[in-house]
């Protein structure tokens, strides 16, 4: 096992960078995704990591060895691929092997070897099958197999559970957090869904346009988004931004309202290079109120969506979309006046000119 | 009940008018086809007497093999330089698909998977070759074999031959490699592979029909070439068949069933050939070229 | 090392857009990238490019018929003057249009119809496909000998057929004849070749969906309509190349016309290729010869520059890497 170190590395197409400047650290036993919309450069940062691509600049070292100018084959990794990349024309069990028999280890202990894997990943009836014969969750336990077989130093895996069906796709979840936990293995995972890297990983690095925006534990990141990109992406529903104007000791909303703040969030508020501020907010953290209460702002409801044990309505406020969940006994009806309440303590600010968080001075 | 069902069903989609239109076409189509291969074949199997008679015996009076053995017959003059056409022809065709394939598998490779400033450029390049007539370059290249002392030899043909199998055949498996994911060879590199060692255990076996289609277009190709077998060999000893066969047959009135015969002959190894490994090449053309 | 952990490393601007390397780095980084098409671009460049060289420059001068390089003279663009100044040019020309355009017709639609026909499963359609597929198969050498005693105007069969059947009298000329002898090599022509368009087509047609064809059925279309509307558009990229090709392998023909009756009778089977083989080799006309050949040239460059983006097609979105 061994940890992963990236400082400065950059990836450019052409004029365009796919992964722009970006370091952080896997400690060793650590489970790191790597997360952020199609096209921000995830799969391009784990095939930097991996070697398959040559980088721009940067350093990349894996267990305490800077691995810049080595062949794939030489960084002790194994790889996941999204559509499993399992070689078609071989069976399972030559899938299993491959990697044991380019390192010219003896029959026997391929065969030992291969047989220990399979009994792990419950496939063992399927070892001389093709693959095209299996179903997606079957190839992705051959796909995980042929990663573990050879207990490398560090697993990489991109999105490898985005091609399966929502209800194997919960099931593997567990079971990869499982084999991370009983191999203490160092994993970097890539993820476009942050409910997998916020359920599955010990940190997550959250990239967007190349840059990495944060990196931290999924609680902190959650918590403390350090920007409105992060503050939206993670979470479900997203957390609702409202842009306002900052007015003395309160925000000010082109509608006409003005919702006063708490001492700490005036002081945050003068943080600001402008005079442009968003509110943040998370669903759980809002109070919906049928007539105007101090602390509250108006808005319209658009959408409620029962789920049964929660009930999540969007309301229009400023223009904005809010999301807002409630108990399943509040009745309301779409295009009908709320009043929302915010929570101070809970809520976030952002720089409206930077995006930045508004830390207290 | 079923009867009534079906006959709707069969209203709804026109009394089977396409179809039977679409049968009564083929077997026009197949007439057409079929015929003249048909009487190629009897007449081979005629007398030179039997074949010159007006109205033409439809079918053999006295059918024989004559024309055949002759061909075939080692110990004639005839069938000994017939043989020795076939065996050039044998030879030639084998060693320019042998080639070809060396030649085109890297190239195709390179165009697919690589980035390389001028690809597109150069990949056009190879795709013109196809619109250059062999005629025109007849007598450039007879010079340049000259200088390159290639004249009467094997080597003028197969160096020219070459290229006019190489643009299909990179194509093709141009097609092949852009379908197989860069995916597979990535996973077999961080398994253990070199970049060469990924694409002979992963990615040739996956290009495998590839490979066999553009070896048949390749060898169909150089089998059949004139032109420039008829300008660039003058030695009887060199010739190919379809060179070797006019030589034969021209000199003074035109032996038409033994003319026949050769033709038969001539034609067997590769519409056999072709028969046989069909499937390959229409998967070829759908994996490879006839992009979704 | 981690100094970075559990921070915030967020920039707000971009960093500057990286500079594009120069060619000659991009060319440098990539060189070992040149190796695999080095053996392929040789054969080419010997095989082309000197040739192409060769023949624009015999079209400025003129030379012995021994073809003494040494003895040429520059005549400017005499040579082409010539050329489209000469009677021939036009009626050769004008038997090259007929010859492409009736060929190409001719083969696509015979293509076409047999790969729709083809494209249902029965029993016997590989057998049927193969045998359909042998003329394009065989040498053309051989299709022009066979035809050529099919033709024959005292013991061929079609003639014989055609008196039994009672449509004409007596011996029929196909070949010997100014006014029939094209439309026969044509004949000779769509045989050999209709069936690469079908190959082609059946291809197309196995990439077309099959859920596309249920959604119109769905929506009632008639088989017709569905022809129509959902194939046919679906085979417009195949159809594309296919044509292409059949123009430029039809303008370039060689083989049949030379071999069935060198151009004859009275230049009535003269096209363009067998035309140029005549200045060039029969008549020593060097200079002339050449001047077609890069006036051809120029036409296949045209078509070439079609063909060449009907086949990249979709090229540049497969990235690799
Ligand atoms: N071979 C390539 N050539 C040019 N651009 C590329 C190439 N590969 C990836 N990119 C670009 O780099 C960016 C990052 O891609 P990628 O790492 O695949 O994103 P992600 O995995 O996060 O969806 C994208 O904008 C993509 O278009
Ligand atoms: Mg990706």
């Amino acid at each position: 096992m061994a940890g992963i170190v990236l400082q400065h590395v950059m990836k450019t197409y052409g004029n365009m960078y796919a992964v722009n400047d970006v370091s952080f650290t896997v400690n060793d036993g650590e489970f790191v995704a790597l997360v952020g919309p199609s096209g921000c450069g995830k799969t391009t940062t784990l095939n930097l990591i991996a070697g398959l691509l040559p980088m721009s600049g940067g350093d990349i070292s894996i267990g305490n060895r800077v691995v810049n100018d080595l062949d794939p084959k030489d960084r002790d990794i194994a790889m996941v691929f999204q559509n499993y990349a399992l070689y078609p024309q071989k069976s399972v069990y030559k899938n299993l092997a491959f990697p044991l028999q380019m390192r010219k280890l003896p029959k026997e202990e391929i065969d030992r070897k291969v047989q220990d894997a399979a009994k792990l990943l419950d496939i063992t009836h399927l070892l001389e099958r093709k693959p095209r014969e299996l179903s997606g969750g079957q190839q992705q336990r051959v796909a995980l197999g042929r990663a573990l077989v050879r207990d490398p130093a560090v697993f990489l895996m991109d999105e490898p559970l985005s091609n399966l069906d929502a209800k194997l796709r919960v099931q593997m979840r567990s079971e990869i957090k499982r084999f991370h936990h009983n191999l203490n293995a160092t994993v970097v995972y890539v993820t476009h869904d942050q409910l997998e890297a916020v359920t599955m990983a010990d940190k997550m690095a959250v990239m967007n346009g190349g840059l990495l925006q944060q990196y931290d534990t999924p609680a902190n990141v959650f918590s403390n988004p350090v920007n409105t990109f992060v503050a939206s992406f993670v979470g479900s529903p997203a957390m609702s931004l409202i842009p306002l104007e900052a007015a003395g000791n309160s925000l000010r909303s082109p509608e006409g309202w003005e919702l006063p703040l708490s001492p700490a969030n005036v002081r945050k508020a003068a943080g600001s290079t402008t005079k442009d501020i968003v509110l943040g907010a998370r669903h759980s953290t809002l109070k919906l109120h049928k007539s105007a209460v101090p602390g509250s702002v108006p808005g319209k409801v658009y959408t409620v969506e029962p789920t049964g044990d929660v009930t999540f309505a969007q309301v229009f406020i400023n223009g904005a979309v809010v999301n807002i969940s409630l108990a399943p006994s509040v009745v309301i009806a779409p295009d009908e006046m709320v009043w929302i309440e915010f929570d101070q303590d809970r809520m976030h600010l952002f720089d409206g000119a930077t995006t930045m968080a508004l830390q207290a001075a | 009940m079923t009867t009534i069902t079906e006959s709707a069903v069969r209203r709804r989609n026109g009394p089977d008018w396409w179809r039977w239109t679409g049968r009564l076409f083929l077997v026009l189509l197949l007439g057409f086809t079929v015929m003249p291969m048909v009487w190629m074949i009897i007449t081979s199997l005629k007398t030179g007497f039997a074949a010159m008679q007006y109205p033409p015996q439809w079918w053999p009076a006295e059918p024989t093999l004559q024309n055949y053995t002759r061909l075939l017959d080692p110990s004639g003059r005839i069938g000994q330089d017939f043989l020795h056409y076939f065996w050039n022809s044998l030879w030639v065709s084998t060693i320019t698909t042998i080639l070809a394939v060396v030649v085109a598998v890297p190239a195709a490779y390179a165009f697919s998977r690589f980035r390389f400033p001028g690809r597109n450029f150069l990949f056009f390049a190879v795709l013109l070759r196809n619109m250059f007539p062999a005629v025109v370059f007849l007598v450039p290249l007879f010079i340049l074999m000259k200088a390159l002392g290639l004249v009467n030899t094997h080597g003028s043909l197969i160096l020219t031959y070459l290229t006019f199998g190489l643009p299909l055949a990179i194509w093709l498996l141009k097609g092949f490699y852009d379908n197989i994911p860069i995916q597979l060879e990535q996973a077999a590199r961080i398994d253990g592979a070199t970049r060469f060692q990924a694409f002979i255990y992963i990615v040739m076996p996956l290009s495998t029909p590839g490979i066999i289609a553009t070896s048949i277009y390749s060898f169909i190709g150089a089998w059949n070439e004139y032109i420039y077998a008829y300008t660039f060999l003058t030695k009887q000893s060199q010739m190919t068949l379809p060179v070797g066969i006019q030589r034969f047959f021209s000199e003074n009135a035109t032996d038409w069933p033994g003319l026949m015969a050769a033709t038969f002959i001539m034609s067997v190894p590769v519409v056999v050939l072709f028969l046989v490994l069909q499937k390959y090449f229409v998967r070829a053309l759908t994996e490879g070229a006839v992009k979704h | 090392m981690s100094s970075v952990q559990g921070q915030a490393i967020f920039r707000d601007v971009p960093g500057p857009a990286p500079k594009q390397a120069s060619l000659g780095q991009r060319m440098y980084t990539s060189r070992f990238d040149y190796l695999y098409i080095a053996p392929a671009l040789l054969v080419m460049l010997i095989v082309i490019a000197y040739p192409v060289y060769y023949t624009i420059e015999l079209s400025f001068y003129k030379t012995p018929a021994s073809l003494s390089l040494a003895d040429k003279t520059f005549t400017g663009i005499d040579n082409y003057r010539t050329v489209l100044t000469s009677a021939i040019f036009w009626k050769v020309t004008w038997q090259t249009i007929i010859w492409t355009v009736l060929s190409t017709l001719f083969s696509f639609l015979l293509g076409l119809g047999a790969a729709l026909a083809l494209h249902r499963a029965f029993i016997g359609r590989a057998l049927l496909r193969g045998l359909l597929l042998i003329p394009w198969v065989v040498s053309a050498v051989a299709a022009s000998y066979v035809w050529k005693w099919l033709y024959h105007s005292d013991f061929g069969a079609i003639g014989a057929l055609l008196n039994q059947i009672g449509l004409t009298k007596g011996p029929v000329n196909f070949i010997d004849n100014s006014t029939t002898s094209l439309y026969a090599l044509i004949v000779v022509n769509v045989w050999k070749e209709f069936s690469f368009a079908m190959i082609m087509l059946m291809a197309g047609l196995q990439t077309v969906p099959e859920s596309l064809l249920r959604a119109a059925q769905v929506d009632g279309a008639s088989a017709w309509q569905r022809f129509w509307h959902v194939t046919l558009p679906q085979l417009q990229g195949v159809s594309t190349v296919t044509i292409l090709l059949l123009v430029v392998q039809n303008f370039n023909s060689f083989i049949i016309p030379f071999i069935m009756t060198g151009g004859g009778p009275v230049g009535s089977t003269q096209i363009w290729i067998t035309h140029i083989y005549e200045l060039a080799f029969l008549r020593q006309n060097w200079g002339v010869g050449a001047a077609y050949a890069v006036l051809l040239f120029l036409i296949m460059m045209v078509l070439g520059y079609f063909y060449v983006r009907a086949l990249t097609r979709g090229d540049d979105k497969r990235a690799g890497a």
